[in-house]
């Protein structure tokens, strides 16, 4: 399915951001998130989890979906955090600022693991340092 | 001992009226008045997993040193490296972010804060525009209308809407929130849009459209009728809005990433600020940006004052420029433009996209932080961060760009070091020292 990605803050997200918290399973639970409406994930076959690609095809990050009336159909949330910026398109219009709001994803239903904050950065960008 | 009127050092709000009750027997901390976030910082000062040691990572393994050596290394990464890359970050105060600057421009090097992953498009919006704005509290007292776009204010700025925005009772707005008229602008149905009076549901990356219908509106003409199909939004509930601004005696618009991230970014945020201009022939009507970072506003403003520039600045030529998507960090790591990184107070490696972020974690990083996050773990050098506003006074600039100077109510818990400002004096006099040599 393809999608317009928006990401952004949550309560829960900042407290445990601003907590020192960014390692805990809190954490991932409450970011390592794709909101989407139910029309949405009916199409998607209910999956228990989903891969989140960015446009390019480049970067791929698995999360788990949550249905909420929040969203619309086309369009995904992933709370601000690594896993959202793994597929925000890096290009910034010559702006300095990152498309973090409508960068296009393609969201599909995956067994992959769902990696905590410090896997990504072990695993997708210190090459499993 | 309870300390009473303190700075929250976490949001752009710089809230002023946090009370904390320190246990330092007991190591506990009882906080009022701060919401979730603010709390949630404010146990940092006795929490378990705060960074207390320097560490290196030596062929892959990360190991504690005395502070004397991971600033020796540090000194040795940005004076040996050719282009090393400063990211001041917004949550430590003005003081520090000055020194870094001062270190940037002395190694001739890029030196960039968050702005450029947040509001940076919103500053480029007001030097094409300019702003009418106000502070705080002239909404707080004045505002009848309050129209947050593109922002979700009750989760990015927990306290905005009960301390300036929406129901606190002003001079002139004696019953908070019955005197205030609420209006969201977002593509999502966040908790915010759900406490306002009307909600925009726009579609994704349309600001640009519906804020351009809606000035053809106040300019008295009808807006094509496409723009109903692409911005989601009919043009009789625009024409409504528009008439209900009119109507009020002075409006305050709150803009957020949802503009200035979206599709059109700086040139969204211009067209705001036009709208803003345009609707003074009205009514009052103010503009300003919610910023999510707590001294985001104090690096624009000292960059500016001392540099002329807010952000992206790049001292290479031995005098500072600016060039957005240049000398922006963003930019400089997906070119791979810089071999070296100094990053303070902000974790960098979790808020750009990948690319970047592995670019990042392939040079030689330095990074001062209080708590183990993705920017410390990819670091070669972690030099442990003294809180701002709880353990070193300073000041910061609040979200509508007023400074608040802050006190601590306890020490730094490092003998080495007073404050982050403190840290990078020391830091920069052993880069002089090495680059004289
Ligand atoms: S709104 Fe912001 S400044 Fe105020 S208590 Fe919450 S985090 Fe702190």
């Amino acid at each position: 399915m393809e999608a317009l990605l928006n990401t952004g803050s949550t309560i829960d997200e900042g407290r445990l951001a601003k907590g020192g918290n960014k390692y805990s399973d809190d954490y991932t639970k409450e970011c390592a998130v794709c909101w989407m409406c139910a029309e949405d994930y009916t199409a998607l076959g209910c999956p228990g989890k989903v891969s989140v690609t960015s446009r390019d095809g480049k970067h791929t990050v698995a999360v788990y979906p949550k249905v909420t009336e929040a969203m619309r159909s086309g369009q995904v949330f992933i709370p601000r955090s690594i896993w959202a910026n793994v597929v925000v398109e890096p290009d910034t219009f010559s702006t300095g600022s990152p498309r973090y709001k409508g960068s296009p994803v393609t969201v599909e239903p995956t067994n992959e693991e769902v990696l905590s904050a410090e896997d990504i950065v072990l695993k997708l960008y210190m090459g499993g340092e | 001992m309870v300390f009473k009127n303190i700075i929250c050092p976490v949001c752009g709000g710089s809230c002023d009226d946090v009370q904390v009750d320190l246990d330092t027997k007991n190591r506990t901390i009882d906080v009022q008045n701060a919401c979730k976030m603010g709390n949630a910082k404010f146990q940092e000062v006795v929490s378990s997993h705060r960074i207390l040691k320097p560490t290196i990572r030596e062929n892959g393994k990360v190991k504690d040193v005395s502070w004397e050596e991971a600033l020796e290394m540090s000194a040795d990464i940005l004076v040996n490296a050719k282009r090393p890359m400063f990211f001041l970050g917004s949550e430590t105060s003005c003081e520090a972010q000055e020194v870094g600057l001062h270190i940037a421009e002395y190694l001739g090097a890029p030196a960039d804060s968050n702005a450029t992953i947040c509001h940076g498009p919103t500053v480029m919006g007001i030097q094409e525009s300019g702003m009418v704005g106000a502070t705080a509290g002239q909404a707080k007292n004045r505002a009848d209308m309050i129209v947050y776009w593109g922002v979700n204010a009750l989760e990015s700025m927990p306290r905005h809407m009960s301390k300036y925005g929406v129901f606190p009772r002003g001079y002139w707005t004696k019953r908070g929130r019955f005197d205030r008229t609420m209006v969201t602008a977002d593509p999502r149905v966040t908790p915010t849009a759900v406490a306002s009076d009307l909600h925009l549901q726009l579609n994704p990356s349309t600001d640009y459209e519906l804020l351009s219908a809606m000035f053809t509106i106040l300019n008295g003409k009808e807006p094509h009728p496409s723009v109903e199909e692409i911005t989601g939004i009919p043009i009789s509930v625009m024409k409504q809005t528009v008439e209900m601004m009119k109507e009020a005696n002075f409006v305050a618009i709150y803009v957020g990433l949802g503009v200035s991230s979206s599709y059109g970014k700086h040139r969204n945020i211009e067209i705001a600020l036009n709208f803003v201009k345009e609707m003074n022939n009205y009514t009052k009507c103010n503009i300003g940006a919610l910023r999510g970072h707590c001294n985001v506003a104090g690096f624009n403003q000292l960059a500016s004052y001392l540099y002329g520039y807010p952000f992206g600045l790049d001292f290479m030529k031995g005098y500072p420029r600016y060039n957005p998507g240049e000398t922006t960090c963003v930019d400089l790591l997906r070119e791979k433009d810089v071999d070296a990184a100094f990053i303070m107070s902000a974790d960098l490696v979790n808020h750009i996209p990948a690319d970047c972020a592995k670019y990042l974690a392939d040079i030689p990083m330095i990074c001062l932080d209080i708590a183990p996050c993705p920017s410390t773990t990819a670091a070669d050098v972690v030099l442990p961060g003294v809180i701002d506003a709880m353990e070193c006074d300073g000041t910061f600039y609040r979200l509508d760009n007023v400074p608040v100077y802050f006190e601590p109510f306890t020490d730094s818990p490092f003998p080495e070091t007073k404050s982050n400002e403190d840290t990078l004096k020391q830091l920069f006099a052993k880069v002089k020292a090495k680059k004289e040599a």
